[in-house]
């Protein structure tokens, strides 16, 4: 058990520290977050809110959020401006001294020491620093933070902007041949704001090979595609304009065999991560054996025993994914500490696949008692089953029911958890021409390859941006025929380089002699049946005007991974929504990667992202870090009169995240351990039956004054922007738990008072914790500004996420002077 | 429109691929980066140096060897500066022109000047009668000059510490700098000595990407200077002299030569931190600009040197922007200078440097290779730059304090 002493000490206080600080706090760990910096949260937290109309998952609002809770939490003690001085193994612990001064003894470290952007004046051509309209994205991340990019422009109304990818990243010669693996989805969601703020700016993001990977990513590549240019070949010298004072790139002319000189008001590169100045300066002192890289991705990086490395100090990563990481992290702490603490469940993964296979059998390895709806064998310790119909799925985490049919007979079964994983469809792609015989590119990979035919091509790209698993399938399997002596042509729009050696490993196989040829389109490439295979002619990209030809004898393409035929069917029975794309699982940053608004019920493998055996491990990994060593339930802080209530049962059907439950007495209970507590039960029942300890209507209703412009700000989003303003007497903030709490009534309640308006704020549409709060906030705020006399300079709605300070202080100068 | 067949087993292919880095086409990443490096900028026709690499990399070697890509390279390397796989481009463009020049596309002043030099050890075409006649003419010459009866420039002596192998323009039409240089060698007060059998630095077998050439140059230098039993080799201000000989010459032979090499500039400053060389600045009252030339600096290293011997004959050295690494071609490289048909098409690719010497505002430019300084001095005369231009060389040499 751990005591007093055994306390965890986590080195940076980015999201992944926080991530792990909270995971361990929240199991009664002692935890110490030292932090560098003045405040808690990392570069997250100083990064800009990506929102446009909607929320666009960059996940930079969630810093913010961990920041004011780890600051709360009981466990968790917070040094900052502080980093380790020295430190002493001590038995299976560490002592450790900080720079404060202060001594702590450590059972085990957590290093989450985060990153830092590669600095592109290493680059002298380049030359960085020597024009202001040079940037990186950091830099713009800023501007668009203190909402200073118009300014910068000169307001120009039409800027030419361009993106700059991979600079630092993918380059062998600066010993960095890894991807930054967030630089084109951070690049991809800045041009679709820069969109959003000036509609008439013409952006042109240059990269190496787009990295469309995920299903935020996916779904924003293709918003974007018409809107913005994209342009393979990045430009790796900015100069100067002397006449017009803008910046000049030559780059290819694709139209003809020149190259060209376009002019830019502004020049964003998009660089690469760097491990942070502090890990560097730890490392030694620490014993850890980083890799060549700085980072602790590949298997030559080392730790000693009792330090984990979490986040971006491990290995590039997004926000969401340092989350993950750090959670996965604090979860092996604890394992580490106290085995005997991890709990076992029962499980239902829901899949056939073969990734749910493997994830059952995971799971039964480390003892879990586990059920898995698919035929075939089932491997030791995994009851499976195949329903003909699955009926129903109520209950909360802990306890589902799940009603099925099989033989002809309705059966119930009880389980802790849900994991969701059913395997996409594949659908084998369909040539334009037609052409028949090719192979698909699972069962090419199956093929030994001293048995592949001697001459084989690898179609990528052909239904649409390659899925990518088998982006990473199609290099390996070409690698190894060739490696057997094939002749191997892989054609790609783009090479997804993902994961921390996806870069070593496609310059491995074009060094080995596989042919890589880029097409712009799948119109690009004219296919023919030949005697003994195939014959291609195509446009390749990079070199326009030369058709190229050649013949092969195998000619290999990927399936398209499209949505299973009952995914519909299997969101409706787990209450959860689809993506735009018809995958299992809602974008919603607040519940990415793996986790639902739905206590329990778990989301894996390829059927609700782009998940491949690497990914599906991290996947497993971050749902038992949730499951094995759960905390005490959050006191939700609202609860069912039961005398009041009429049985109505509008809570049970609204709650966003189904914690709401009939018991034994056939009436409505709320579940703690289910519960969010965003107060939409409350808001919403018509006979006022549910209170609410901190935001009942009476207590919230108290807080109004008169002539006061008074906020109902959601404390997740808008109420945390407002943190740092330091606002008039005149302007009255009333934290809400959720924007969804602000019921018509309390409005009016404010409005009675003698408020001179009344200003609703919360979450960034598809951004809100319970999924519709903000849009149903926005809804009811719309319907009350169609009473009269309610006019929207007296009650409005404002999305604003905890980053939008700025923007939310002048939201409210403008309303001020309405 | 008529299709290329790729065919990545070809003898290019095949020759671009024999090293592990360097010049490893297939391992282009086609990132595009080349492209915007090209010292061409935005100039009219010119090589796109990723579609260079990819015809060669995919063994459309017919398309490379008729494209006028291949001989409008001024193999700068500025591409290969910043490419992420160390693809080299002169090694990529030489090499496949060899394969053009067995196709007898060579320029056909290149290809004269290839055989004169091969013939008679001179590109111009000097004779060893000529050689020795104009030297002792000007040795003469120069004990006069010198006031000083004991200066000489000797010719063909054994044992010197020091043989200087001399530009053959030196020779030729510019009889005085060798004159110049004759100072320095005098003031260092060390034996020195030019040869009957190297009168020229040059090495055109580079430019056209015959090894065979190359290597029959680089021998014609090595074995004689090494017969004369000399401890260094001084070269003139030659950029692509300088890189072959510096840094090719023993992969070319098969062994290192038995001299140490050097370039008349870095001598000079050597001699000058030795505080036996000594400058007047104020010959030069004014601040002058530096040309960093592709072969020295970026394909070489030298980037140094030939600022801080600059620094102590001048009123200070400006940058031209960008420099050393960044720094752009002259317009003058890869050969193109040496074909008389090419004048027009130096003044597109000496554009950007014509612009870069404008932006100076200065009236005085110096580098340290003498195709440059042709070059320069052209594109100051072409785009009215009214800028004088020097090699670094003859500055220290008009200051000198005696």
């Amino acid at each position: 058990m751990t005591s007093s002493v055994d306390s965890v000490l986590v080195l940076g206080g980015g999201v992944a520290g926080m991530a792990a600080a909270q995971t361990l706090g929240d199991r009664n760990v002692r935890v110490h977050l030292v932090e560098t910096a003045d405040r808690l949260g990392g570069h997250a937290a100083s990064w800009a809110c990506m929102a446009t109309d909607s929320c666009r998952q960059c996940g930079a609002c969630l810093a913010l959020d961990m920041a004011q809770q780890a600051a709360r939490h009981a466990n968790i003690s917070v040094h900052l401006n502080t980093t380790m001085d020295t430190l002493k193994k001590n038995g299976p612990g560490f002592d450790v001294r900080l720079t404060s001064g202060k001594r702590i003894q450590a059972a085990r470290i957590i290093l989450a020491t985060g990153f830092t952007p590669f600095d592109p004046s290493v680059l002298s051509g380049l030359h960085f620093g020597q024009h202001e309209k040079l940037i990186t994205t950091a830099r713009l991340n800023q501007l668009l933070k203190e909402e200073a990019l118009a300014g910068f422009l000169g307001n120009a109304a039409a800027p030419d902007i361009a993106f700059i990818q991979c600079v630092g990243s993918r380059n062998r010669e600066l010993q960095r041949d890894f991807c930054s693996q967030v630089c084109c989805k951070i690049s991809l969601r800045h041009a679709d704001k820069l969109m959003h703020l000036m509609p008439d700016a013409a952006i042109t993001l240059f990269h190496m090979d787009l990295q469309v990977i995920g299903k935020e990513t996916r779904c924003l590549a293709a918003d974007l595609s018409g809107r913005i240019q994209l342009a393979q070949g990045v430009p790796a010298e900015i100069l100067e304009d002397r006449e017009t004072g803008r910046l000049r790139l030559i780059t290819e002319d694709p139209g003809a065999r020149a190259r060209t000189a376009r002019s830019f008001d502004l020049v964003v590169l998009s660089v690469g991560m760097a491990p942070s100045p502090e890990l560097e300066m730890l490392a030694a002192r620490l014993g850890a054996g980083p890799n060549v890289w700085g980072f602790f991705n590949t298997s030559d990086a080392s730790l000693p025993d009792g330090i984990h490395a979490a986040g971006c100090a491990a290995g590039p990563r997004d926000i969401p994914g340092s989350i993950q990481d750090g959670r996965i992290a604090a979860a092996k702490v604890l394992a580490d500490l106290d085995p005997a603490r991890a709990k076992t469940r029962d499980i239902l993964v829901w899949g056939n696949g073969p990734q749910a296979v493997t994830i059952a059998r995971n799971l039964a390895e480390r003892g879990h008692q586990t059920t898995c709806f698919g035929q075939g064998d089932a491997p030791d310790g995994i009851l499976c089953m195949a329903p003909e119909k699955i009926l129903s799925v109520d209950g909360v985490a802990g306890c589902f029911t799940v009603r099925y049919l099989q033989d002809g007979v309705c059966r119930t079964l009880t389980c802790g958890a849900i994991i969701a994983a059913p395997e996409p469809e594949f659908t084998p792609a369909v040539l334009r021409g037609p052409v028949a015989g090719t192979i698909d590119l699972a069962a090419f990979a199956d093929i030994p390859p001293d048995r592949v035919p001697e001459s084989v091509a690898i179609l990528l790209d052909y239904s649409g941006p390659e899925f990518k698993p088998f982006a990473r399938l199609a290099l390996t399997s070409a690698m190894a025929a060739r490696t057997a002596g094939r002749q191997v042509t892989l054609i790609m729009n783009k090479m997804l380089v993902h994961g921390a050696t996806g870069q070593q490993r496609y310059d491995q196989a074009r060094k080995a002699g596989v042919r890589f040829l880029r097409i712009n389109a799948p119109a690009d490439i004219q296919i023919e049946k030949t005697g003994t295979g195939f014959s291609l002619t195509l446009d390749e990209a990079t070199l326009p005007g030369i058709p190229v030809t050649f013949s092969c004898e195998t000619l290999v393409v990927p399936a398209a991974r499209v949505p299973g035929r009952d995914f519909q069917k299997t969101a409706g029975l787990l209450k959860q929504a689809l993506d735009k794309e018809g995958f299992l699982q809602s974008a919603n940053v607040r519940h990415r990667p793996v986790q639902s608004p739905r206590k329990g019920i778990y989301f894996a493998g390829p059927g609700h992202d782009e998940v491949d055996d690497a990914d599906l491990a991290e996947e497993l990994d971050a749902i038992l870090a949730d499951l094995d060593f759960s905390g005490p339930s959050p006191e939700p802080g609202v609860e069912i009169n039961q005398k009041k209530c009429a049985q109505c049962l509008t809570c049970l059907r609204i709650c966003p995240h189904h914690a709401i439950v009939l018991n034994d007495k056939a009436r409505p209970e709320i579940v703690p351990a289910a519960c969010f507590s965003c107060h939409l039960c409350v808001a919403n029942c018509p006979a006022l039956a549910i209170e609410s300890g901190h935001f009942s209507t009476d207590r919230l209703a108290d807080q109004f004054q008169k002539d006061r412009m008074v906020i109902l700000a959601c404390q997740r989003s808008a109420a945390l922007a407002a943190g740092p303003l330091d606002l008039p007497d005149h302007i009255q903030l009333v934290p809400v738990p959720c924007a969804c709490r602000t019921s018509p009534s309390l409005v009016l309640k404010a409005l009675l008072a003698g408020a001179s308006q009344v200003i609703v704020a919360g979450c960034h549409e598809h951004n809100c914790r319970s999924m519709d709060g903000s849009t149903t906030a926005a809804r009811e705020v719309a319907r009350l500004q169609t009473l009269p006399g309610i006019t929207p300079d007296r009650v409005s709605w404002h999305p604003v996420a905890a980053s939008e300070t700025q923007r939310f202080a002048r939201i409210l100068l403008d309303a001020g002077m309405s | 429109m008529e299709t290329a067949p790729l065919d990545k087993n070809t003898e290019l292919g095949r020759l671009l691929n024999r090293l592990t880095r360097g010049d490893n086409i297939d391992e282009c990443l086609t990132c595009g980066i080349c492209n915007s490096r090209c010292t061409w900028f935005d100039g009219p026709g010119g090589p796109l140096p990723r579609q260079i690499v990819r015809m060669a990399a995919l063994g459309l070697e017919q398309a490379l060897v008729d494209s006028h890509m291949l001989w409008d390279c001024l193999i700068c390397n500025r591409c290969t500066q910043a490419c992420p796989m160390g693809i080299t481009m002169d090694l990529v463009v030489t090499r496949a022109r060899g394969l053009a020049a067995a196709d007898g596309q060579i320029p056909g002043d290149i290809r004269k000047g290839i055989k004169t030099r091969l013939e008679l050890g001179d590109v111009n075409g000097l004779t060893t009668e000529e050689f020795v006649e104009t030297v002792e003419w000007m040795s003469e010459e120069f004990a006069d000059e010198m006031e000083d009866p004991e200066a000489r420039i000797p010719h063909d002596q054994p044992g010197c510490r020091f043989l200087y192998l001399p530009n053959p323009r030196e020779l030729g039409i510019n009889l005085m700098h060798l004159t110049a240089m004759a100072r320095l060698f005098y003031a260092m007060g060390e034996t020195w000595t030019l040869s009957s059998h190297h009168t020229d630095v040059t090495n055109w077998g580079y430019f056209v990407g015959k090894e065979d050439v190359a290597k029959e140059m680089v021998r014609m230098v090595v074995e004689p200077a090494e017969a004369l039993g000399i401890e260094t080799l001084v070269l003139s201000e030659c950029g692509h002299g300088y890189h072959v000989l510096k840094c090719k010459a023993a992969q070319l032979l098969g062994r290192e030569p038995k001299f140490n090499v050097v370039s008349i500039p870095e001598l000079c400053l050597a001699y000058a931190q030795k505080g036996i060389l000594k400058f007047d600045p104020d010959v030069h009252p004014y601040e002058i600009a530096y040309h960093d030339p592709c072969n020295v600096a970026r394909k070489s290293g030298g980037y140094e040197a030939p600022r801080q011997l600059l620094a102590l004959c001048c009123h200070g050295v400006r940058e031209l922007v960008p420099n050393r690494e960044d720094g752009v071609c002259c317009g003058g490289g890869g050969g193109i200078l040496q074909d008389s048909s090419s004048t027009k098409k130096r003044m597109i690719t000496g554009k950007p440097k014509a612009d870069q010497m404008r932006a100076t505002g200065l009236k005085h430019l110096a580098t340290a290779c003498l195709s440059c300084h042709r070059q320069l001095g052209e594109l100051s005369t072409h785009f009215e730059l009214g800028m004088k231009v020097d090699t670094v060389a003859a500055l220290a040499s008009e200051c000198l304090i005696l």
